[in-house]
């Protein structure tokens, strides 16, 4: 569904990416994990059809993001970490908005946006405009935004960035609820609880390359760490913070 | 199924609607606010006026006072005569006269008398006095004259031998069309500007700072549709604005809320087709401000930014749109395909009923080609990641400030930031022309060298020393090859015909100015060898060396990273505006010819030393040939054509250089 390969992205001097190879099956939650500026964003927004590769290809459900950017699009849903919404629509026009993007309209577009606002329990603030909704409510309703066309892969860069502990919670729930679904799910984070409660595989990255990939288990015991913090730590060559108390 | 670009239409429209900034630019301005503050002073105006009249104006007569002039005075209504004590500027300062006349001596029967009128200019009170004083006294002067005459037997008309009436032919409604037309281009223009600036920069640089602009580009739409979309409702929000301030002037005018109209009996009413044609005009225009800003303003990565960057280009476009307002400027070709100024003298002269269907034409199809050009360079900024996510830096990769960067040690293979390189001859540019030429007008050509050495080629050795840049690579410091210099001569000297007939066109359309073209020719005339020696380091070693350093040292070098094409293209460009002066408009294109290429040619050789060669050959050639009588008697019209036989000489020479130029090399 999700395919890296080799891929590289160059920013002038600056590698911000390098050989990148990662795969994520159907019905597969696979973490990126790694500190500020280990290339997570990067990595996603190339998949994205944002940026364009320097080097290596990216794809999604077998369609190369280079060649046929509008067909990968239309099979993936994009969350970025800003959320990305519109201050002056509603919350019901700005699903609807993204839904006639997407080639939806007439009776299929109202009924799919009256979907979301049902999925997404957003229909008490639907009619209010997006510029004051609270961030939990902002980030529903991105998600809604994101999901509105059904794509078969999902990619969320930091999906949980800077929501309440209950606005977090229903996030993780509606990740694993579309894994169960069989969508192919890939996220950035650099919360280790986050991984270990929803990735059933996790790539490590470290200053734009995979310093290490695997089930979470299977990354702690490559580390030799007690938990996966401690491996973490261990792989990106944290030496101060990987000096301190063991937890 | 509906397009892409209308659906994105249709929500840029609706969300800019709910913007309250730009409801205020586009409707309350126009609508409301325009016609209020139109009526409002012109009230205050009248009542201001009106209360001057109100009251007699105080003023003195001192001297032998006649009894006659007394009795006019107080005939009339708006003066009261005062005495005074103290002296005539004091009695004015105390406020206690607005007005005194100070009469001479009487003269006898055939003489004139002098009467001096002391008021204070910088008050309305007093002016106002003076005036009616000075009518006072004219009437007291043609009683006297009247008297005069009647003594020697001569009727009244004997002094007036002439009577010269006006009898204007132009209708009331021309002259409002002629005074409407003054004032409205303007303002239509800024309107229309202002209409398309804060939904440009929100559409755009307000998209990317509020990070919707990533997740709209993960909708599967084309850019080109994005952009569609997003110039449609700017430029439809800019015709709005700009059709209902046109609409709201010509109704407060003809509704007759105004009385300066009858005052100055003048009848504003602008025929249909007249309205037609400015809101034709309108359109292009509105899409070349839309496109414009929508290309800067993505450009800029907040919004802040964003009106930093537009500010400057609202300040120019003021220029061409006041154009209209001056006397003694016709509308001609050359101003009707200049950006903003056709447009402007267009509704000028469709106001006044006089408009030539030929400048029409050019001027809507010039400002559409203008609009298209912009609508290019939008397009090329939302197909570019590099626009869209900041300078090429994504949101993971730390970045850090220019000055830290140029502060920072710096390693091989290191030069400026095309930014940076462009500030820096942006500011060199500033302190040559403050400095240099001051310096040189005061003190000479000895100064016009040092200025050269101390204000172009020291500043670039620094900036490059400083900003601890790759020496060799920034200013292409590679060791020329024989094949690049003989390359080099060969192009430069081709390219002289070619630059002669550019120069000879140009003067169809652009003045020549004489003066200096004469002051020039007087400077580079060697009368003897030493002066021949002295001008070729003057003005062919020195410029070869100092300003290469900069144009194709500091600026080609911080520019490399850009397409080859636009770095050319933008060497010559800016080095034509270096050179530039009020004067020397004609001068432009020809350097920046010359420019471009030098700079093609350091590029594809790697070496700074060709382009220096090939400045000297130019510069030094121009010497050689004013100081030869002959040469300079066959080249000194600058509007004759260049000979025949040069084109093809100078075509062979072009065609040789780019056979011997090297392949391209990196310094």
């Amino acid at each position: 569904m999700i395919r890296f390969s080799g891929l590289g992205k160059q920013y002038g001097s600056v590698t911000a990416v390098r050989d990148l190879t990662l795969e994520v099956q159907p019905g597969e939650v696979y973490a990126l994990l790694g500190p500020n500026g280990a290339g997570k964003t990067t990595a996603l927004r190339c998949l994205a059809t944002l940026l364009a590769p320097s080097s290596g290809s990216a794809a999604v459900c077998g369609l190369d993001v280079t060649t046929s950017p509008l067909e990968a699009r239309r099979r993936m849903a994009f969350l970025s970490s800003s959320m990305g919404l519109y201050g002056r629509l509603s919350a019901r026009e700005l699903v609807a908005y993204f839904g006639q993007l997407h080639g939806l309209e007439g009776a299929a577009l109202g009924a799919r946006v009256a979907e979301m606002v049902e999925l997404f329990g957003i229909g008490d603030f639907a009619d209010r405009l997006c510029a004051k909704l609270s961030t939990g409510q902002r980030q529903r309703v991105s998600l809604a935004r994101a999901l509105v066309h059904d794509p078969p892969v999902l990619v969320l860069d930091e999906p949980t960035l800077g929501l309440d502990l209950v606005s977090g919670s229903a996030t993780h729930d509606f990740i694993s609820r579309e894994r169960g679904k069989g969508k192919a799910v890939l996220f950035s984070t650099h919360q280790i609880d986050e991984v270990d409660l929803l990735a059933d595989r996790v790539g490590v990255l470290s200053r734009g390359a995979l310093a290490a990939e695997g089930t979470p288990a299977e990354i702690m015991r490559r580390a030799e760490a007690p938990n996966l913090a401690r491996a973490f730590l261990a792989l990106v060559g944290d030496a101060p913070l990987a000096e301190g108390p063991r937890t | 199924m509906k397009s892409a670009w209308s659906v994105v239409f249709v929500k840029e429209l609706k969300e800019t609607l709910r913007d309250r900034r730009t409801l205020l630019m586009m409707v309350a301005v126009p609508v409301l606010l325009y016609p209020v503050l139109l009526i409002a002073s012109e009230q205050l105006l009248l009542f201001g006026q009106r209360r001057l009249e109100a009251e007699r104006a105080p003023v003195a007569l001192v001297g032998d006072v006649p009894s006659g002039l007394v009795s006019i005075i107080s005939a009339g209504e708006a003066l009261s005569l005062v005495p005074i004590e103290a002296s005539p500027t004091e009695a004015l300062r105390s406020d206690a006269v607005a007005a005194v006349a100070v009469l001479g001596p009487p003269t006898d029967a055939g003489g004139t008398r002098t009467v001096t009128l002391f008021f204070d200019a910088a008050s309305d009170r007093s002016q106002r006095a003076r005036g009616e004083l000075s009518d006072a006294l004219d009437d007291w002067a043609d009683t006297l004259l009247a008297s005069r005459l009647s003594g020697r037997g001569l009727p009244a008309t004997f002094a007036v031998p002439l009577a010269v009436n006006d009898s204007s032919v132009a209708l009331p409604e021309e002259m409002g069309g002629y005074t409407l037309g003054r004032i409205l281009p303007l303002l239509l223009v800024v309107i229309t500007l202002l209409g398309a600036f804060y939904p440009a920069i929100d559409l755009a640089a307000g998209e990317k700072e509020r990070g919707t602009l990533e997740t709209l580009l993960t909708a599967p739409v084309p850019a080109s549709a994005i952009v569609t979309g997003k110039f449609l409702t700017v430029a439809l929000i800019g015709v709005v604005a700009a059709a209902l301030n046109l609409g709201s002037m010509l109704l407060t005018f003809q509704t007759g809320a105004l009385q300066v109209t009858e005052a100055l009996n003048i009848e504003v009413s602008i025929p249909l087709w007249s309205v037609a044609v400015i809101f034709l005009a309108l359109v292009p225009l509105a899409v070349l401000f839309a496109s414009l800003f929508l290309g800067l303003a993505v450009r800029s990565t907040s919004f802040k930014e964003a009106q930093n960057a537009l500010t400057p280009v609202y300040m120019l476009v003021l220029v061409p749109a006041m154009l209209p307002i001056f006397p003694g400027i016709s509308f001609g070709p050359l101003l009707a395909i200049t950006p903003v100024a056709g447009v402007s003298f267009l509704f000028r002269d469709v106001m006044a009923g006089d408009a030539d269907a030929l400048l029409a034409t050019l001027v809507l199809a010039s400002t559409t080609l203008y609009a298209a050009g912009g609508l290019l360079f939008a397009a090329s900024a939302f197909g570019s990641e590099r626009v869209l996510f900041g300078g090429g830096e994504a949101a993971d990769v730390p970045r850090t400030s220019w000055l830290t960067r140029l502060h920072s040690l710096g390693r091989e293979g290191r030069v400026p930031e095309p930014p940076v390189a462009l500030g820096f001859v942006a500011m060199l540019a500033v302190l040559f022309f403050y400095g240099g030429v001051r310096l040189q007008i005061g003190l000479g050509e000895r100064v016009l060298l040092l200025s050269e050495w101390l204000l172009l080629f020291l500043p670039a050795v620094l900036f490059v020393t400083l900003g601890r840049f790759d020496a060799v690579r920034t200013l292409s410091l590679r060791a020329p090859t024989a094949g690049g210099l003989a390359a080099g001569v060969l192009l430069v000297g081709g390219a002289l015909p070619v630059v002669w007939l550019v120069g000879w066109l140009q003067s169809f359309v652009l003045p020549i100015p004489w003066d200096l073209l004469e002051g020039l020719e007087e400077l580079m005339t060697a009368g003897d060898a030493r002066r021949l020696i002295w001008l070729l380091v003057l003005i062919a070693l020195t410029p070869a060396l100092c300003e290469e350093i900069v144009f194709r040292g500091v600026f080609l070098g911080g520019t490399r990273s850009l397409e080859p094409w636009r770095m050319i293209v933008l060497n010559g460009v800016v080095f034509g505006v270096f050179h530039l002066s009020f004067q020397t408009a004609i001068r432009f294109l020809p350097t920046a010819m010359l420019g471009s290429l030098i700079a093609w040619v350091v590029w594809r050789t790697g070496s700074i030393w060709v382009g220096a060669l090939m400045h000297f050959v130019n510069n030094a050639t121009l010497v050689l040939m004013t100081s030869t009588p002959a040469v300079r008697e066959f080249m000194s019209d600058p509007e004759a054509p260049p000979p025949l036989w040069l084109i093809p000489v100078g075509a062979a020479m072009l065609a040789a250089g780019v056979r011997l130029l090297p392949n391209r090399t990196e310094p």
